[in-house]
């Protein structure tokens, strides 16, 4: 279901000394099937987006449509779209509160009113998808490790059957194997037909899987265009406190010194082909 | 949802309330209790109010702010009125209906009663609105400190104080999170009846307990990581000094005392 959103303005506590305008003026639409990448520094207006579409914020100002029903409509059912829509938050193993890991994945299909033998099987699915152990079940999710109870509080949500799932900074405290892990189970997850909005302050993360990129700036969309085209506004990007990812910073130095690299890399393995190709047949090492 | 509670919230400032010592404040804040009181009428009130509206213009936080702040007590001071309307019964019977008997004296009382609780909210806000936590403990501590002779633990309590204080923006911010995390999941904390609202807490709860008390666990680490060993010889970096505008503080609230023991000796209510 795409999510349309239209000239959204939010201003949080409006007429005290404490006023921020955390979005203004942001119109941009999901579409079916994309794995969209959200960046911008802190306080740019990543979290009020994201807090917007599935309605947990409602539209004072603009408009937010999810599956063209809108979101700001009184007595619309919110259930209906925060099934639709899931929304995992920045250190989501912060929100377990059952006895098992079984009861907690339970939690979301329950709310949603489903029979017991129907949920069974969500929580199943949804803890194979994250890469959970059946044995795991039974256990209590505070003896877990960090990296598991984020999985379970993921599963948690996938347990509700979304066709969009947004991400916030799904792999921040996490050590760089458990990064990966993680990162690579999102593109699963977007590989089996899911579509996935991911935020995240870090360039390279995005960059290698993102196949169009939102950068937020001030409660605006600075650019929203394909990975490759956003990373050529380098220094653009430097002021709003972000960065190219590093392959792309490499090869923006080599050219500066004169080899000659095409534009447009930002993921590892082209960068490598690009620098070899470079240096050329003549001078392999 | 959890974001407008403005009772013990600061206001940053640099007025000159924002600048009295935190001890005359809170010293004045307990005088100004006592005036209100102490007034045996309405003038007396109107004595009170002129002074803390006084107070209020000049630390620049608008009167909204003074008023959202009085709406957690709006229900006390409703019951109270209508306690005092219908069961006080004194002087010229106004309404007669069935049970219900209004007097003259019973709605002045009723009023008089309201108006009391409403100004003593509004003294202890400005005390609140125009110091910050840390002032106001470290004036507490100081205040608290003669009657460590007698072993009472006056910097502990302080240094509790300030901790509990300092986690209540915190702990919200926490809660309102996980509340959102849950709604994400489909939880709905606002229908159904009081048993069922009650039940739906848990979700809420738990996590906040854990996260709770892990933060605490964090900060104790903290501190006994940089020696904290209690208040003895404990150095300040702010230390607390009277200055001239504390005394001119004193003496106004000083005269406010003196006039409302004359309009009480007069006998103007």
């Amino acid at each position: 279901m795409p999510i349309e959103i239209k000239h959204l303005t939010h201003v949080y506590m409006p007429g005290t000394p404490f006023e921020t305008r955390a979005l203004d003026d942001v119109s941009l639409t999901i579409h079916d099937g994309e794995f969209v990448g959200v960046i911008g520094h802190t306080g740019s207006g990543k979290s009020t987006l994201i807090a917007h579409m599935n309605a947990l914020m409602r539209p004072e100002v603009g408009h937010v449509l999810v599956g063209g029903v809108d979101v700001g409509e009184k007595n619309q059912s919110l259930i209906e779209i925060r099934r639709e829509v899931g929304l995992v938050f920045q250190y989501p193993e912060y929100q377990l509160f059952e006895e098992t890991v079984e009861k907690d994945v339970a939690f979301g299909p329950q709310n949603l009113g489903l029979p017991e033998e129907k949920i069974a099987e969500r929580v199943r699915d949804a803890c194979a998808q994250v890469g959970l152990s059946e044995d795991l079940l039974g256990k209590s999710p505070f003896e877990l490790s960090g990296g598991q109870k984020r999985r379970v509080a993921i599963a948690g949500v996938l347990a509700m059957k979304p066709s969009t799932l947004v991400l916030d900074e799904p792999v921040a405290g996490l050590d760089p194997a458990g990064r990966e892990e993680l990162l690579q189970l999102i593109q699963g997850i977007h590989q089996s037909g899911t579509t996935v909005v991911l935020v995240s302050h870090s360039m390279d993360d995005v960059a290698r899987f993102c196949t169009r990129l939102i950068v937020m700036n001030k409660g605006r969309v600075a650019f929203d265009a394909p990975p490759r085209e956003v990373f050529r506004h380098g220094s653009e990007l430097r002021e709003m406190g972000l960065d190219v990812p590093e392959c792309a910073r490499l090869c923006e130095l080599l050219r500066e010194k004169g080899m000659d690299l095409p534009e447009g890399i930002f993921r590892v393995q082209d960068c490598k082909r690009a620098i070899l190709s470079a240096l050329g047949e003549g001078s392999k090492c | 949802m959890l974001k407008n509670i403005t009772i013990g919230q600061f206001f940053p400032g640099n007025s000159l309330i924002h600048r009295l010592d935190p001890r005359t404040k809170l010293l004045l804040t307990l005088a100004l209790i006592a005036s209100v009181f102490l007034s045996k009428g309405f003038a007396g009130f109107l004595l009170v109010f002129l002074f803390v509206l006084a107070c209020a213009r000049s630390t620049k936080i608008g009167l909204k702010f003074l008023v959202r702040g009085l709406k957690p007590i709006l229900y006390i001071v409703i019951i109270t009125f209508l306690l005092n309307v219908f069961f006080q019964s004194d002087g010229k019977i106004l309404v007669r209906w069935k049970f219900i008997t209004i007097t003259e004296g019973g709605l002045q009382r009723a009023a008089f009663l309201a108006a009391r609780l409403i100004l003593l909210v509004t003294v202890s806000q400005l005390l609140t609105l125009t110091t910050s936590a840390i002032s106001l403990t470290d004036g507490l501590e100081s205040l608290m400190r003669p009657l460590k002779k007698v072993r009472f633990p006056a910097h502990e309590i302080a240094m509790m104080m300030s901790i509990a204080l300092r986690f209540i923006p915190t702990l919200m911010e926490e809660a309102d999170k996980i509340m959102k995390a849950q709604m994400a999941r489909g939880a709905d904390f606002e229908s159904g009846n009081l048993f069922r609202r009650a039940k739906a807490m848990v979700p809420l709860l738990v996590p906040l307990f854990v996260s709770a008390f892990r933060r605490a666990d964090d900060l104790a680490m903290a501190m006994e990581a940089r020696c904290y060993r209690g208040g003895e010889g404990r150095t300040r970096m702010k230390q607390l000094h009277f200055e001239r505008i504390d005394l001119y503080a004193f003496l106004a609230v000083l005269l406010l005392i003196a006039g409302i023991l004359v309009l009480n000796a007069v006998g103007v209510f």
